[in-house]
């Protein structure tokens, strides 16, 4: 969140980067709330996929706007090894999700043909 | 202690590895040996270790339910462990307690060499706030996938009474809670259950702005001192009141539920969590699929015959309010501090050239926001 020593890294379009970033994410979360309620609204037209599909996108806009643009890990001479410092505990995550796909009651019966003994035979 | 042969240069800075630090400017360097952290640790392990003791619950077969006991007997590590955490914070507070907050030291260490140290620190940290949710996330993942949702189940007709099923928080929040067919909508597109965390979703993002602009007036140098006092100051009460009002709006929707008019004339009307049955006992939770549309909207009506059956949503609930419990936990942290920054900025504690504690609380309330950000759609919406 410190401030830039240059021009250019201030403005978003011309607006304000804080500002601008501010309302995407407003518009955002409207946008997942909006489509949650279509779910409850719309029960039988909206299908629980396309809402996860959207709560999906929403989320990786709004992670990166606040991510890159408020806790400053997009821009700043330091944002790199940042990112990097931000990003190491994502090992950990898959490996957790790695165990938690093995470790699934289906887990042997969904493997990919691919990925079954005998494949490359 | 010996850092590669820069003894000589670490004697320089610190006296001692309990007593406050000597943060004299243009050393380039700072003190980097602290027992607090590791007292902290060892603290919070005795804490929840006592706890554990302390507070046990067991299943009684006589009685065919729960039983919750307070070991008064074992209230000794609780205590112990609650000591040694406040007494690594006191030498912590102390070590730093003689910066003056206008210089910022450099961490040395590859890779963040010339990088503020404290801001290292605070990024340390949050990377360790990553594992603890990460472990929450990859809870609630495995358990999902592992269980049968109650709805799928019972559909399939396969279902045993009493057998244990995912029941997600979304159906009581996002689609209406358990007399979701009668839910009440006053919006009309939405359920009223989704109003508190949608506010909540909200305040989150403002308070975010509400603390970056904080940072920036405390920033501005071509304010007086006395305009940028109270425009910080502004700035971080206005965070503070949003982080308060999402913790009340929490409670409303685990605990207290809001309704607005009365009875069928309603215009809002939210039964809580807790009044909808969605609690970590729900060992024989009584779920209905299908709703009788001639049960009148009342939100006391009758299930459809044969619709309804008997569950245990035990471990759905757990995670859920494991999971947002301890959002709220952090968030009722940052409100602790804010108090204390509100305090400071209306006293003139933050000048242009000493504002780098309002960026670093911001690195934590953007990551709190962010976690939200998760929770929100895979604990709320999903």
């Amino acid at each position: 969140m410190s401030e830039h020593g240059h021009d250019g890294h201030h403005t978003i379009f011309g607006f304000d980067r804080y500002k601008f970033n501010f309302w995407v994410l407003m518009i955002f979360t409207a946008i997942e709330v909006v489509a949650v309620a279509l779910t409850f609204s719309m029960r039988d037209a909206v299908s629980m996929n396309t809402v996860v599909f959207i709560l999906v996108v929403v989320g990786i806009v709004k992670g990166f706007g606040i991510a890159a643009i408020f806790m400053h890990l997009q821009g700043d001479p330091d944002s790199r090894v940042l990112t990097a410092t931000a990003l190491f505990p994502v090992f950990f995550i898959v490996v957790m999700v790695l165990f938690i796909g093995l470790t699934h009651p289906d887990a042997a019966d969904t493997l990919p043909d691919w990925c079954r003994p005998g494949f490359y035979t | 202690m010996s850092y590669g042969g820069h003894d000589d240069d670490h004697h320089d800075h610190q006296h001692s590895h309990w007593g406050p630090h000597d943060w004299t400017h243009g050393h380039g360097g700072a003190p980097h040996n602290s027992w607090a952290p590791i007292m902290m640790a060892f603290g919070a392990s005795f804490f929840l270790l006592g706890f554990t003791k302390v507070f046990t619950q067991t299943w009684d077969d006589n009685a065919d339910l729960w039983t919750y006991a307070i070991h008064s007997s074992e209230v000794g590590i609780l205590i112990a462990g609650l000591a040694i955490f406040f007494a690594g914070i006191t030498v912590f507070w102390r070590q730093d307690w003689s910066h003056d907050g206008s210089y910022e030291a450099k961490s040395e260490g590859t890779p963040f060499r010339t990088i503020d140290i404290r801001k290292v620190a605070l990024w340390m940290f949050l990377m360790s706030e990553m594992m603890v949710f990460s472990s929450l996330f990859s809870t609630y993942l495995r358990y999902r996938t592992g269980f049968d949702n109650c709805e799928a189940l019972f559909e399939s007709g396969l279902f045993v009474e009493g057998q244990s099923c995912w029941l997600p928080a979304s159906y009581f929040i996002a689609e209406g809670g358990y007399h979701q067919e009668n839910a009440h909508a006053a919006l009309g597109f939405m359920p009223d259950t989704l109003i508190p965390g949608a506010i909540n979703t909200f305040a989150l993002i403002i308070s975010s702005y509400t603390i970056v602009l904080a940072l920036k007036t405390a920033k501005d140098a071509s304010l007086s001192d006395a305009e940028r006092n109270s425009k910080v100051g502004k700035y971080l009460l206005t965070t503070l009141g949003l982080a308060t009002l999402f913790l009340i709006f929490k409670m409303v929707e685990w605990f207290i539920g809001f309704e607005i008019g009365h009875g069928e004339d309603a215009l809002f009307h939210s039964p809580s969590l807790l009044a909808d049955g969605f609690t970590i006992h729900a060992s024989e939770y009584t779920y209905c699929h299908e709703w009788d549309h001639h049960g009148g909207a009342d939100h006391a009506g009758a299930c459809a015959a044969g619709s309804s059956a008997i569950f245990d949503i035990r471990m759905a609930a757990s995670t859920f309010y494991v999971t947002t419990g301890t959002h709220g936990v952090h968030v009722f942290g940052g409100m602790v501090a804010l108090f204390y920054m509100v305090i400071k900025a209306f006293r003139g504690g933050y000048t242009p050239e000493n504002a780098v504690s309002i960026e670093y609380f911001g690195l934590y309330w953007h990551f709190v926001d962010l976690v939200w950000v998760l929770v929100f759609p895979a604990f709320y919406l999903y």
